[in-house]
């Protein structure tokens, strides 16, 4: 297994460069290396027997991998497969798979190491990496983005950097069971660093704005498994060392309850989302023993959300409120909303439950709230309206040709059985009819998969059609979801559905009764720039203070 | 040795403060070098506690124990490392900025953030 391990660690990086090489198959061999991943992530998902490789004469730099690596590499596999396949006839070059790959391979190395070196430099690779992929598009507004993001993410690898330094200082080592024996000061600086680099509680704010404005795959990337490489090691850091368990727990507390409230008020879906990643993370944290079935439900829920989110029509929920949806779209966007919010059946409910089992007393209150308002903000999406026969048009293009209505009917209908000749099919039509007009706008995947009826569309103003690709990436995710209940099928008693059943009845009566009228809006003056790195040295003195008391 | 610590750590300290009160965004990237160069020479210093020599293999019985004591190579390496993803960074960085220093040219901060959202 240790040679297989290597190997598996470095094929990501050959095959992310020789994809640059061989651009006709950067789908395939991208693919591929995500399905190794998967079978790897699984292997140890079913408890296999842990494995440590360590370097000789190490400094403490080592790997580890164990059940929990396992379900992390297994969320990063399988949204990063549902990636692919949506983007296969979105025109993508090979440098967007490249980097794809790369930043699969990365992230994948974080959840092994078990030093805090190799994280540093895996997180650095991980920056670089979501930079190019953010800045794909080459507007100046995803160029802002994304060197927004990059800067804020260097300047809290440079405090984690100060902080090992520390470390190493006070006990010439750096794997994490050194944190014991380092000064105090060195763990509030290493803190500082995961907790701005995974997006929990104050320092997270970055999020919504980098996850909100990126393209849709991107956002389903960086959502479902990059900014879990920050909670990783946090998770990591309290099953080793017992004295930072309450640390690590009361942040997974406060981040869950501080992304539920900005996302109970958001108005916008994608901002919706990314403010409930947020959220997710600290439900993560909360529970660290069995935090990485938590994150497998919610990297693939969340993927699947941005990728439907892409779809939509408009991205502020009052105009998706009076231009209703299509049907085929909105059963996805309920599965999806369903298991986030813990509903029985899919795989968030045990995942769910599995948490609040390991909650510790103090715990419970915060988190129950915090269900609740997940609960809340899903209603937004489940109880949007929707039309059964409603062809990918939205109001502005209904004056001209109105869509032929087999081509949603079929597109909804053919998942698996006949992808693989009409994939290219799609591509081909969708580049030839309707080019400019679905390749202007930033989530164009493939036209449609009848091909035929992309020719009479009136192209002006319609929406870009979800095709085989988009459908087939949806069917691995929220198929993933309902596959991963196996993990945890004990769930399954009276007393725990009945539960999640009340805490949704009261969540949609809240956003039925109340949430709906109401019209907040929260400022958004601590996203700015300048904001997060002020936030950023206020949450170390934050730090310094809980570290020491 | 304090002194030396001392500084490092005020290095840190001003490239931060550099980051939030400078408004070119040109300057807020020059300061966050500084900020890295203050973390670099920290790991230096670091790796100069047990001595100054240069560890090399094969003068080693000039530096048992006192004032020929080797440095400890382990920090400098990974230093090195952190020293050439600093580099990159900075590199896209600046790239990301020629770009956008076409349409604000004065390249002020809290101007391109209202700009391009």
């Amino acid at each position: 297994m240790d040679t297989l391990t290597i190997i598996w660690i470095a094929l990501p990086l050959f095959v992310g460069f020789s994809i640059y090489l061989l651009p006709k198959l950067s789908r395939g061999l991208a693919l591929l290396v995500s399905l190794v991943s998967l079978a790897y992530g699984l292997w140890y998902a079913f408890s296999a027997e842990p494995l440590t490789l360590e370097l000789i004469d190490s400094f403490g730099v080592s790997l580890f991998v164990d059940q929990l690596s396992g379900f992390f590499i297994l969320t990063n596999a399988v949204v990063t497969a549902a990636v692919i396949l949506y983007c296969w006839s979105s025109g993508k070059g090979a440098f967007f798979y490249t980097q794809a790959i790369i930043l699969h391979g990365s992230v994948n190395s974080v959840f092994l190491c078990a030093d805090l070196i190799s994280v540093y430099v895996a997180l650095e690779v991980i920056g670089i990496a979501a930079f190019l992929l953010i800045v794909y598009p080459r507007t100046d507004r995803s160029i802002w983005v994304g060197l927004r993001y990059l800067f804020v993410s260097n300047t809290a690898m440079l405090f984690y950097l100060l902080g090992t330094a520390l470390v190493y200082q006070a006990t010439r080592s750096f794997s994490f069971a050194a944190l014991e024996n380092a000064p105090t000061e060195a763990i509030a600086l290493i803190f500082i660093g995961l907790l701005a680099k995974g997006g929990i509680f104050v320092s997270g704010l970055w999020l919504p704005l980098t996850h909100g404005e990126s393209e849709s795959p991107v956002s389903a990337l960086l959502s479902g498994a990059v900014v879990k490489t920050g909670v990783f090691p946090l998770v990591r850091f309290a099953l080793i060392l017992p004295e930072l368990d309450p640390l690590v727990r009361l942040f997974g507390v406060l981040t869950a309850l501080f992304g539920v409230a900005f996302a109970v008020f958001a108005k916008d879906t994608k901002r919706i989302l990314a403010f409930h990643t947020i959220s997710q993370l600290g439900f993560i944290l909360a529970a660290p023993a069995v935090g990485g079935f938590y994150a497998l439900t919610h990297g693939l829920v969340k993927s699947a959300l941005f990728l439907i989110a892409g779809k939509l029509p408009s991205r502020d929920l009052k105009f998706l409120k009076k231009h209703p949806i299509p049907t085929s779209l909105w059963i996805a966007l309920a599965i999806a909303s369903f298991s986030i919010s813990g509903f029985p059946l899919l795989s968030g409910f045990g995942a769910k439950v599995l948490t609040t089992k390991n909650l510790l007393p103090w715990q419970v209150i915060g988190m129950n709230v915090a269900a609740f308002g997940t609960a809340v903000s899903f209603a937004k999406f489940i109880f949007l309206p929707h039309e059964p026969s409603l062809a990918f048009s939205n109001g502005a293009a209904a004056n001209g040709l109105s869509l032929n209505g087999t081509a949603s009917n079929g597109t909804a209908n053919n998942g698996t059985a006949s992808n693989g000749a009409s994939l290219n099919g799609a591509a081909a039509h969708g580049t030839a009819n309707n080019g400019a007009a679905v390749h202007a706008s930033a989530d164009s995947s493939s036209g449609n998969s009848s091909g035929n009826s992309s020719g009479n569309r009136s192209s002006a103003s319609s929406i870009p059609q979800p095709g085989v690709s988009f459908w087939l990436a949806i069917v691995v995710l929220l198929g993933g979801l309902v596959l991963a209940n196996v993990f945890y099928y004990d769930a399954y008693s009276l007393e725990n559905i009945v539960k999640p059943l009340v805490t949704i009845g009261l969540g949609w009566a809240a956003y039925l009764l109340i949430f709906q009228k109401l019209s907040v809006k929260l400022p958004r003056v601590a996203e700015q720039f300048d904001h997060l790195i002020g936030a950023m040295s206020l949450m170390l003195m934050l730090l310094f203070w809980m570290v020491l008391a | 040795m304090f002194t030396l610590e001392a500084f490092i750590l005020a290095t840190v300290f001003c490239g931060f403060l550099g980051i939030i009160l400078k408004k070119n965004l040109m300057r807020k990237i020059i300061s966050m070098d500084g900020m890295s160069t203050g973390s670099i020479g920290f790991y230096v210093l670091v790796a100069a506690s047990p001595g100054v020599r240069s560890p090399i293999v094969g003068v080693r019985e000039a530096a048992e124990g006192g004032a020929n004591a080797y440095a400890d190579p382990v920090p400098q390496a990974v230093i090195l490392t952190a020293i050439v993803i600093g580099f990159s960074i900075q590199a896209l960085m600046l790239v990301g900025v020629m770009k956008l220093s076409r349409e604000n040219p004065t390249l002020d901060c809290q101007e391109i953030e209202s700009n391009s959202l």
